[in-house]
């Protein structure tokens, strides 16, 4: 294969490589088609115990394509995703989707790339403006600095600290280009640099590890390494001397970083194809009051923090705020064009495109409203509880919302934490688990793209002893 | 010699022998401890049937290189998908970036390894069977599925198909080819009853033909078992919550040993001394009578390899003889470094990921007990049959799994099924409270996917029927 002159790894060569694929696929057969390319260049770098462990590079470029066919009885398609991206390797891919295609099953409602609420040219032109493109502004050499400054202060935070799993120091650029066949071409740019750290106190059967991570759009956004440190090395401490706690009926406080799972339990739920399809608890609580009144939560596509601002989504349509929880009560479904289409809505911006594959749907900055209360203030109000620091598991039922995982964290007693535990499970129905939220914490963090305060829940089962 | 790569190979080297001989030899430092070249082509094609319809057909095609070089307890890694000259002469130098000094290696020069035995065909499956009669077939058990009950509201059918071609190029020159396919069919149901909705699903696959897996009766059987299963849980109740025996069923059961002790045993947690098993080779850590064993070298196994992605032969490894902890799990780094023999289980999802040690099949050999006297034992407990996914902590030993089928039982005897519930215990203490083993020996059906540092393989476990006298369940009824 000869190289391809068409393929610089950037916006202006992913761009080229997405509107040849649509101009292959028509000339292919296709009477619709819409088409992504993808280039990822990346450097990490990991530590442990003071020396480089690894180091790794990555350089890679993947095109995807969707192509419609018509047929008596509608129309079909077909997706296929190749890292081929020679002249002959997407022509190659065309003919493949195409022959797919035709073989597919006709779907009445299908909905090709044509006529999407696409941002117009000044959207764009002010989108670019206040999103300026830029690398995440670290180098190999201070990444490495930076991992091993941040492994370094957690392994001296304490003497308890025995052992460590190292620190892990990343950034990288994506360019991605998506072109349809109604003459709809954009295309961006995002990096990002990330810095994790994991530590490991005690000894034997004692040991506890815990871990601190953090991901920005440039390395200015990072947080302090040594602060991160800090975070890791203390949480592994306190976890030190975890055990169970006894059965039965507990307040169950999240904390931030495990409250995320609350919000990606919600959004699976409101997946407006998995509301066609019936898979899911919330199928008729649209318009309803599924949580108490205090509760707000936003889906924000341009946000000043938001690791995933969007102009548009993966079928080019524009992107807009949306609140998805107001005062309690939810809005509706998030939406690709195909599930609007079905559910008599119009499409939310929420269509989410991999290289290969159907449409499918996923938010993108999601922000739950912070509270009055800081998290002090919940554990004291709390009786009986736990706090929940660190989930495992995967028993969530997104049909029925039955809820069982196991969790790890500190015993409430009388609005004082008493001590670590660890090898409990904690269950419910997630839809008596939103209702029966207490207090929603004012203490609102991010962890990538979501942002989310400490969230109580009254009326959990905990097993244990 | 580099021109006999071509020649040997089974499919052809997408990089000239001369380039990759001329890559090998820069980006070895010396003191070099390992290194090599992993070049990938795959193909792979799905199709999805929902609402009675194969709506979406879709197919992917990669090709990459991957290069490495290890010095000590370092590694450096680095990827394209790029063949021309430059860019892979810069992925190599990018591998060697973990080297600090210049120079170079002794020469290397390439010879093809002796081959070990195929487990497997080294045919494409997705050429064996035409995409319209896969797609007949999926509208088939479509119709099979609502025909069984009336209840079933959707059903969700897929059949996919993957092949990979590899050629591994070692340090010390040897080249190791494998081509390895893999085939899964998967089935789900949603049930709706007064208003009540529940769902259930069954899978089956492996490293065979397409044809093998819907030409027989094993499609059928799928269907009839993921409705089965939807309609139990209707009549669910909720699970108990506490401290308890449990009885768990044969084949994917198997799940409790690849979370509580397989992870646990994997070479790089062992020697990084992270993992709760770190100091316990040669100590008790199961109940007299356990025998838990990693085989990769079963033939057409989800799990299996001919050889693993370091070019190692699949074994037997055995984990846990007779109770005692006697084996880890070893890729050549740390098999290295622990001054042990690598077992084969260097495995990458591709050729854009580090090789980390991972399970292959991991089982637990049967013993004597009557599979009936062993649940008539459950005085007041639970008997699970069938579980969704785990996870642990390795270095607490804490681990998860969740029922996707279990009952209630008082006085040995089953009194209603139970609603999907996660089960947690520690992996150094839950083999020691084993106290029965089943003669039933069953491997999984072929639908097992591992995930660890961001990457996914695909694996296997078994297990005949035990007993485990504590088990913490997580239900909501107190």
């Amino acid at each position: 294969m000869k190289p391809s002159a068409l393929s610089p790894r950037n916006k202006e060569g992913m761009s080229e490589l997405s509107r040849h694929l649509v101009k292959a696929a028509v000339k292919a057969g296709a009477m619709h088609a819409d088409a992504l390319a993808v280039a990822d260049t990346g450097n990490s770098i990991s530590v442990r115990n003071g020396c480089v462990e690894s180091v790794e590079r990555e350089d890679g470029c993947g095109i995807g394509l969707r192509a419609f066919v018509k047929t008596a009885n509608g129309l079909a398609f077909a997706s296929a995703s190749s890292s081929n991206v020679s002249q002959a390797g997407l022509a190659a891919l065309a003919e493949q989707v195409v022959s797919m295609a035709r073989i597919s099953e006709p779907d009445p409602d299908a909905v090709p790339p044509v006529g999407a609420d696409h941002p117009d040219a000044a959207a764009i032109a002010s989108w670019q403006k206040r999103h300026p493109e830029r690398e995440a502004g670290w180098t190999l050499a201070d990444a490495r600095q930076g991992a091993l400054a941040c492994e370094e202060t957690a392994r001296s935070f304490s003497p308890e600290i025995t052992n460590s799993e190292g620190a892990d120091a990343a950034f990288g650029t994506t360019h991605v280009a998506y072109a349809s066949s109604d003459g709809f071409a954009a295309d961006y740019a995002k990096s990002s640099a990330s810095l994790s750290v994991s530590v490991i106190a005690g000894t034997g059967e004692g040991m506890q590890r815990d871990y601190a991570w953090h991901r920005a759009l440039h390395v200015s956004g990072l947080r302090d390494a040594e602060d991160l440190a800090r975070e890791a090395a203390s949480r592994a401490v306190s976890r030190l001397g975890s055990k169970a706690m006894q059965s039965g009926k507990a307040t169950v406080l999240f904390e931030p970083r495990t409250a995320t799972s609350l919000l990606g339990h919600l959004i699976g739920a409101i997946n407006g194809r998995a509301v066609l399809q019936k898979r899911t608890f919330l199928a008729e609580s649209s318009g309803q009051n599924i949580f108490p009144d205090f509760v707000s939560i936003h889906d924000d596509p341009d946000h000043a923090d938001g690791m995933a601002n969007r102009l548009f989504d993966g079928e080019g349509t524009r992107c807009a705020r949306r609140t998805i929880v107001d005062a309690g009560q939810l809005t509706g479904f998030m939406t690709d064009r195909y599930a609007a289409g079905r559910l008599k809505t119009r499409a939310t911006g929420h269509a989410r495109r991999g290289l290969t594959g159907d449409t499918s749907i996923g938010p993108s900055n999601l922000i739950w409203q912070a509270g009055s209360l800081d998290q002090q203030a919940i554990i004291e109000s709390i009786s009986h509880g736990l706090l929940v620091t660190e989930l495992i598991g995967f028993g969530v039922n997104g049909v029925t919302g039955d809820y069982s995982r196991g969790a790890g964290g500190f015993l409430i007693e009388n609005g004082k934490i008493v001590r670590p535990v660890q090898g409990i499970t904690i269950a419910g129905n997630l839809k008596d688990m939103f209702a029966g939220i207490a207090h929603v914490g004012s203490d609102m963090t991010w962890f990538g793209s979501s942002a989310v305060p400490s969230i109580a829940i009254e009326g959990m089962t905990v097993a244990g002893e | 010699m580099p021109s006999q790569i071509s020649e040997n190979a089974s499919n052809a080297l997408p990089v000239a022998p001369e380039t990759l001989h001329d890559m090998l030899n820069r980006m070895l430092p010396p003191g070099a401890d390992d290194g090599d070249l992993y070049i990938e082509q795959s193909s792979s094609e799905s199709l999805s049937l929902e609402e009675g319809r194969v709506k979406h057909i879709s197919a992917s095609t990669h090709k990459g290189l991957g290069a490495r070089v290890i010095k000590g307890e370092a590694a450096g890694h680095a990827y394209t998908d790029r063949f021309e000259q430059a860019s892979l002469m810069e992925a190599a130098m990018a591998a060697r970036a973990i080297a600090s000094s210049g120079g170079k290696q002794d020469p290397v020069a390439i010879h093809d390894s002796r081959p070990a035995p195929l487990l497997y065909q080294a045919s494409n499956p997705a050429l064996q069977v035409p995409l319209a009669d896969r797609k007949i077939l999926l509208e088939r058990l479509d119709a099979l599925a609502r025909s069984i009950d009336p209840r079933v509201k959707q059903v969700f059918a897929s059949v996919s198909s993957s092949f990979s071609d590899i050629h591994i190029i070692r340090m010390d020159g040897a080249h190791i080819h494998d081509a390895r396919p893999l085939v899964r069919l998967n089935i789900s149901v949603v049930v709706e009853e007064n208003g009540k909705r529940e769902t259930g699903g069954a899978g089956g696959g492996g490293r065979f033909s397409l044809s093998r897996m819907l030409d027989g009766d094993e499609a059928e059987r799928l269907v009839r078992e993921a409705v089965r299963l939807a309609v139990l849980n209707l009549d669910a109740k909720a699970a108990p919550a506490g401290s308890m025996p449990v009885v768990l069923g044969p084949g994917w059961p198997g799940i409790l040993l690849h979370e509580a002790i397989g992870h646990g045993l994997e070479g790089d947690f062992n020697r990084k001394g992270t993992s709760v098993f770190s100091e316990k080779m040669g100590k008790r850590v199961a109940a007299r009578g356990i025998t838990v064993v990693d085989d990769g070298s079963i033939a057409e196994r989800r799990g299996s390899l001919t050889v693993d992605d370091e070019g190692t032969q699949s074994q037997r490894t055995v984990l846990i003889e007779d109770g005692i902890l006697t084996g880890y799990l070893l890729d050549r780094q740390n098999a290295r470094l622990m001054g042990m023999t690598p077992t084969g289980n260097g495995r990458r999802e591709s050729y854009a990921h580090p090789v980390l040690p991972r399970m292959t099949n991991t089982f637990m050999m049967a013993g004597s007990d009557a599979p009936d006297d062993i649940l008539t034992s459950l005085k007041r407990g639970i008997y699970a049959v069938n579980f969704g996914g785990g996870q642990v902590d390795i270095t607490s030993g804490k681990f998860v799994f969740t029922t996707s089928e279990a009952y209630y039982v008082e006085n040995g005897k089953i009194q209603y099924p139970v609603k999907g519930a996660t089960l947690i215990g520690s992996g150094h203490e839950v083999l020691q409270k084993v106290s029965m083993i089943g003669n039933d020996l069953q491997l999984d059906p072929g639908v097992g996917t591992c995930g660890k540092g961001g990457q996914s393989v695909p694996v296997g476990v078994g297990l005949p029927t035990i007993r485990i006298d504590e088990l913490t369940v997580g239900g909501t009824q107190t």
